[in-house]
């Protein structure tokens, strides 16, 4: 028993919220955080007091607008709070109050640091992120190992089988079996030729970096078009005068890119809208899609499969930019990204 | 040279209809490899489908199901669409166009021995196709080789 209590009391003291105890007016005890904020701030004991006194009178006087409330009388009152610091920024908190002994009134005041839960949330979310951009990473590679082995080897190697052959027949003087076998190659190694051009585009189109963005999104376009036989039309005004920075176009160019591949794969579109305007200090971007839409509540926090658009929101907010999505269930996707311009 | 052309065209546009009327399939066309530099692969002809949007895909050789039976010359067959190896909207356009479950496709010959384009045959509701089925296809394609 004595042992347990003495564990108690460690917990108590190594807590990491502040936490008071008070009778009526006076601190009871306090857990070591509780000291050391004092000590880190300067706060006289009084002080705590008097200002703890005032919050919990504020939440016990039921007059201010609610009569009767249920809600109320079972919460448990978390109220956020902010504590005055002299020489400093001021600490924002959770104050949780809760009653120990009525009869005595003594009742203890812990402080959650809001910073604290807000890092924390944080935290957990840059991980998820850092992981999606990783796997993402891994499999891009993945990909691009698979179509080299697949495809361009595979051609390479069939072209040599090709002209292995070429020698055969070299050997029994027949032209036409010559003409033949020499079409034959050509017609793998044009093929092979094409395929590697394409995987270049894939990865990184050159066409943004020699013709610009709107330039870029247009083979874009024709490309997923191709791909896909879906109908992709393509506003865009000539920006080259805007002198955007390589980045903003990067960005806005996978913006495009990965809104029109979540409407193509997902959203099961028929028609995509991509609408890119330069206004007054604003260049924005739109993709508009006819597809199926989705709830955007339930798709904003983490369920594996929305980190895309996350991932879309960060690097925009890196580059000072908004992004935003709009959709409802039946009635189509619309991504808008802008990013400010002098 | 003009006229040879077009009754090559009419000829494939009735061979798909005829396989559309006489077996049971759900969809059937016909993808050609351009003969320019390009070698692009486009869905020509079709029985059976729900839009045109066929005629807007363009493949090259090794993508898609047509792609992959003009690198290979061999029959391709699959009951599972939707899980395939290499199922997704970039590797399998037609078969989300045209909502399939399963196709079977076979290489069509030239004159040379060359593969020049493919003959798709394919169900919506899950029904199956079998190799049998690429036979029955390759008898319709005889007196085109």
């Amino acid at each position: 028993m004595l042992e347990s209590v003495s564990w108690v009391e460690k917990n108590f003291n190594e807590a990491p919220d502040a936490i008071f105890i008070f009778r009526d007016d006076q601190l009871l005890v306090s857990n070591y955080a509780a000291r050391t904020l004092q000590a880190d701030y300067a706060l006289s004991t009084a002080y705590i007091t008097k200002l703890m006194n005032s919050v919990v009178q504020q939440q016990s006087s039921r007059t201010d607008d609610c009569f009767n409330c249920a809600a109320l009388d079972q919460a448990k009152p978390a109220i956020p709070f902010t504590l005055p610091v002299k020489d400093g920024h001021p600490l924002s908190f959770f104050l949780v109050y809760s009653e120990l002994d009525a009869a005595k009134k003594v009742y203890s005041l812990t402080l959650k640091s809001n910073d604290l839960l807000q890092r924390v949330d944080q935290l957990a979310q840059q991980r998820k992120l850092v992981q999606y951009v990783n796997r993402a990473h891994e499999e891009e590679r993945k990909r691009l190992s698979q179509d080299l082995h697949d495809s361009i080897a595979q051609g390479v190697y069939s072209s040599i089988m090709g002209v292995r052959h070429l020698e055969s027949t070299m050997a029994q003087a027949d032209p036409t079996a010559f003409a033949h076998q020499t079409k034959l190659i050509e017609s793998q190694l044009y093929a092979t030729l094409q395929e590697i051009k394409g995987m270049a585009l894939d990865i990184r189109p050159s066409v943004l970096d020699s013709f610009g963005l709107p330039a870029a999104l247009k083979a874009l376009a024709k490309r997923l078009e191709e791909n896909t036989g879906i109908e992709i039309i393509v506003v865009a005004h000539d920006i080259a005068e805007l002198k955007l920075s390589e980045d903003v176009q990067t960005v806005l160019y996978r913006i495009a890119q990965e809104a029109m591949t979540n409407a193509i794969k997902h959203a099961e579109a028929n028609e995509i809208n991509l609408i890119l305007v330069a206004h007054e200090h604003e260049i924005s971007l739109e993709i508009i899609d006819d597809g199926t839409g989705f709830n955007v509540k339930e798709h904003v926090s983490f369920n594996g499969h929305s980190l895309g658009l996350l991932n879309m929101n960060e690097r925009v907010k890196s580059l000072h930019g908004t992004f935003q999505i709009k959709s409802e269930k039946g009635s189509g996707t619309t991504v808008t990204a802008s990013f400010p311009i002098a | 040279m003009g006229d040879k052309k077009l009754a090559a065209d009419l000829a494939y546009q009735e061979l798909v209809r005829t396989i559309y009327q006489q077996e049971d399939f759900d969809f059937v066309g016909i993808a050609l490899q351009d003969t320019t530099s390009w070698r692009k692969i486009h869905w020509r002809y079709a029985a059976g489908n729900t839009s045109q949007r066929f005629r807007k895909i363009i493949l090259r050789s090794g993508i898609g199901i047509a792609g992959l039976v003009i690198r290979t010359g061999e029959p391709f067959l699959e009951n599972d669409l939707a899980h395939h190896q290499y199922a997704g909207y970039m590797s399998q356009p037609i078969t989300l166009i045209e909502q399939l479950t399963s196709a079977v496709a076979v290489p069509i010959f030239d004159q040379d021995h060359l593969v020049s384009g493919v003959l798709l045959a394919g169900y919506r509701q899950q029904q199956r196709v079998t190799a049998h089925s690429g036979h029955v296809l390759q008898e319709y394609l005889q007196p085109f080789q």
